[in-house]
């Protein structure tokens, strides 16, 4: 019989798995433009001397880079696996509601609006793309609600259509605005790391580390919500309960991601994905997994986007498709015999 | 005893009443199937017995106390249901898809005891399906899938059963098989069966009591070979049947316009 999940089992391949992504992300660290000695830095860390560049570079320049990609990455991931399972969609993704173009929205009129202030650390463009982010999620799932029964249905088409709106109008937007704000919201909108203060850091990291735990709590309800409202509801599941938390937390969870880097596509499509076809659906392992291995891919897609055209950098969104689509479909013909796919 | 009881129950989808103060009880351990045409409102009663669906007047008692007492979770204890197949979109296996049936029983971490464990082999076991406890749901065949439904309703250990056309899409062999699986879960474990069905043949066989929802909200409700008879069965589906028996009970097989030699029909029970 096929060996069943446990407690013990889950501790383990989590703590593997984030063994795992602090090697990843030390190794990231020190690949760049600029080679880091690793050596060199934790003498930096014994004497606190200012003229280390090796600790310059590794502590204010690539520590805090690769912990956002970490932090988005985990998020993106984590938020993926929940849509996917409350949507019961395999196409789902952290945007598939608007969060994207509602996000998108907030970051174009904060640059054509011209403003200049920050708030905890965070420029207009991230603040008003969180609240784009969120306040779009809410309208989708507002319009959803008229739908009634076909719930999932609904709020998927309402998703497809507020995001088509959005975008024309950023569209519209983009098309009257001047060359250098294009610019800025275009950059913004592939989706990009940045080098950020460590309080926007233990912030991020904290919203969403939090967030992934409140998933993972109720990671047992959402395995019985992969059969529907209604299977849920029968085998004991406070579906409606269940449904807003995951849906509100996924949402806050996406949404900071996206204020922290711009939209960065794929990841949380492809790793949920990914994951699921290695280790199986259950989401109470699918889920802290798909977090760290989220957490991972981004952090080796933006090292990668560092250094592939260096001293140039591409958007990280655009690795995330380049690299993750050939090796998503590599797992997807190694893997797929475990699926079984339906024959109707 | 009655383990449930329905007591002046209306429902309806917006202006179409589909339910008319409709009253039963159904005795603990027994077995009820439930028949009618489409649209009669059987899925609709089967979700109102699992309050999937709100009553708009009557009221529903399980084991004596009102069904809107019960929350999620503690209905989940007297009731299962297996409602019409579906594959879920995630290739859970099926040993994965019976230990979910223990969600109501999980503890704050969400991971099943010794107990859950042993609860969902015996439900494996009962229901054959232990053979491919490994393999994803989605690979399996229909009467295969059903099984294993109805293996996850075993598994959630409770009194009740709720099953909404069980064998559809099923050849004989299935059909059967789902049955007597049925019917052996009635006696030895002593469950209480509602099973919504159109095969009214099948019914009469296995059934201790059976319900015969009309279309235009009457019904009738008793002992097979009381509630399914030619008359009964012109008017609630209105088609001519050809009757016969088996051992006490009638069987009936619909004649159409075309159908060969309905003319030299003439036997009746």
């Amino acid at each position: 019989m096929k060996e069943l999940l446990t407690a013990k089992k889950l501790v383990t391949r989590t703590t593997l798995a984030f063994a795992a992504m602090v090697v990843v992300m030390l190794v990231c660290s020190l690949i760049g433009t600029e080679s880091v000695s690793l050596k060199a830095v934790f003498s930096g860390l014994d004497t606190q001397q200012t003229t280390n560049t090796d600790y310059e570079i590794f502590v204010h320049v690539r520590l805090p880079r690769i912990i956002l990609a970490a932090i988005v990455g985990a998020a993106l991931a984590c938020s993926g696996v929940v849509f996917q399972a409350l949507l019961r969609n395999p196409l789902a993704d952290p945007y598939i509601l608007g969060i994207s173009s509602g996000a998108g929205l907030g970051a174009i009129v904060a640059v054509i609006g011209g403003l200049n202030w920050t708030l905890w650390g965070r420029s207009p463009i991230a603040v008003f793309a969180f609240a784009g982010a969120l306040g779009t999620v809410w309208l989708v799932w507002f319009i959803g609600r008229f739908t009634g029964k076909s719930h999932v249905t609904g709020l998927i088409l309402a998703g497809v259509v507020v995001n088509a709106f959005f975008s024309a109008v950023i569209m519209f937007l983009i098309s009257v605005a001047k060359s250098d704000e294009v610019y800025a919201t275009i950059f913004w909108l592939m989706g990009n790391m940045t080098e950020e203060s460590f309080l926007v850091l233990w912030l991020g990291a904290g919203c969403v580390g939090a967030g992934i735990f409140a998933l993972f709590y109720i990671s047992p309800k959402l395995n019985a919500l992969s059969f529907g409202e209604d299977d849920a509801r029968s085998m004991g599941v406070n579906t409606a309960g269940t449904r807003t938390i995951a849906f509100a937390v996924a949402a806050l969870i996406t949404a900071i991601a996206v204020s922290l880097s711009g939209l960065v596509g794929f990841v949380g499509l492809i790793v949920p994905h990914g994951v699921r076809l290695v280790f199986g659906p259950d989401h109470r392992q699918l889920l802290p997994l798909s977090g760290i291995v989220g957490a991972i891919f981004l952090v080796a897609a933006d090292t990668l986007a560092r250094v592939i055209v260096a001293p140039a950098q591409l958007p990280v969104g655009v690795v995330t498709a380049i690299v993750g689509g050939p090796f998503f479909l590599v797992l997807l013909v190694k893997y797929t015999h475990k699926i079984g796919w339906p024959s109707k | 005893m009655s383990i449930i009881e329905v007591s002046h129950l209306s429902f309806g989808y917006a202006e179409a009443e589909v339910l008319r103060d409709l009253s039963f009880e159904i005795r603990h351990g027994s077995f009820l199937a439930i028949a009618g045409p489409n649209g009669a409102g059987k899925t609709t009663l089967l979700n109102l017995l699992c309050k999937t669906l709100k009553a708009k007047s009557g009221t529903i008692k399980i084991d004596a106390t009102v069904i809107e007492s019960y929350s999620s979770k503690t209905l989940a204890g007297k009731v299962a249901v297996v409602r019409q197949e579906f594959v879920p979109v995630f290739g859970f296996s099926v040993i994965e898809m019976v230990l979910m049936a223990r969600t109501a029983y999980l503890g704050t971490f969400g991971f099943e005891s010794k107990a859950d464990r042993k609860i969902v082999a015996e439900a494996l076991e009962m229901t054959d399906t232990a053979q491919f406890a490994s393999r994803p749901l989605g690979s399996l065949s229909g009467g295969e899938r059903q099984r294993v439904f109805i293996a996850r309703a075993l598994a959630q250990d409770t009194d009740i059963l709720l099953l909404d056309e069980p064998t559809s899409h099923l050849d004989f062999k299935h059909q059967v098989g789902i049955y007597d699986l049925l019917k052996t879960m009635q006696l030895e474990k002593g469950k209480t069966i509602v099973a919504v069905t159109h095969d009214i043949n099948l019914a009469a066989q296995y059934a201790d009591v059976t319900l015969l929802l009309g279309a235009d909200g009457s019904y009738e409700y008793g002992p097979a070979r009381d509630v399914f008879t030619c008359e009964q069965i012109k008017k609630v589906f209105g088609v001519s049947v050809f009757a016969g028996k088996v051992g006490k009970e009638n069987f009936f097989i619909p004649l159409g316009k075309f159908a060969k030699d309905s003319g030299q029909i003439s036997r009746k029970p």
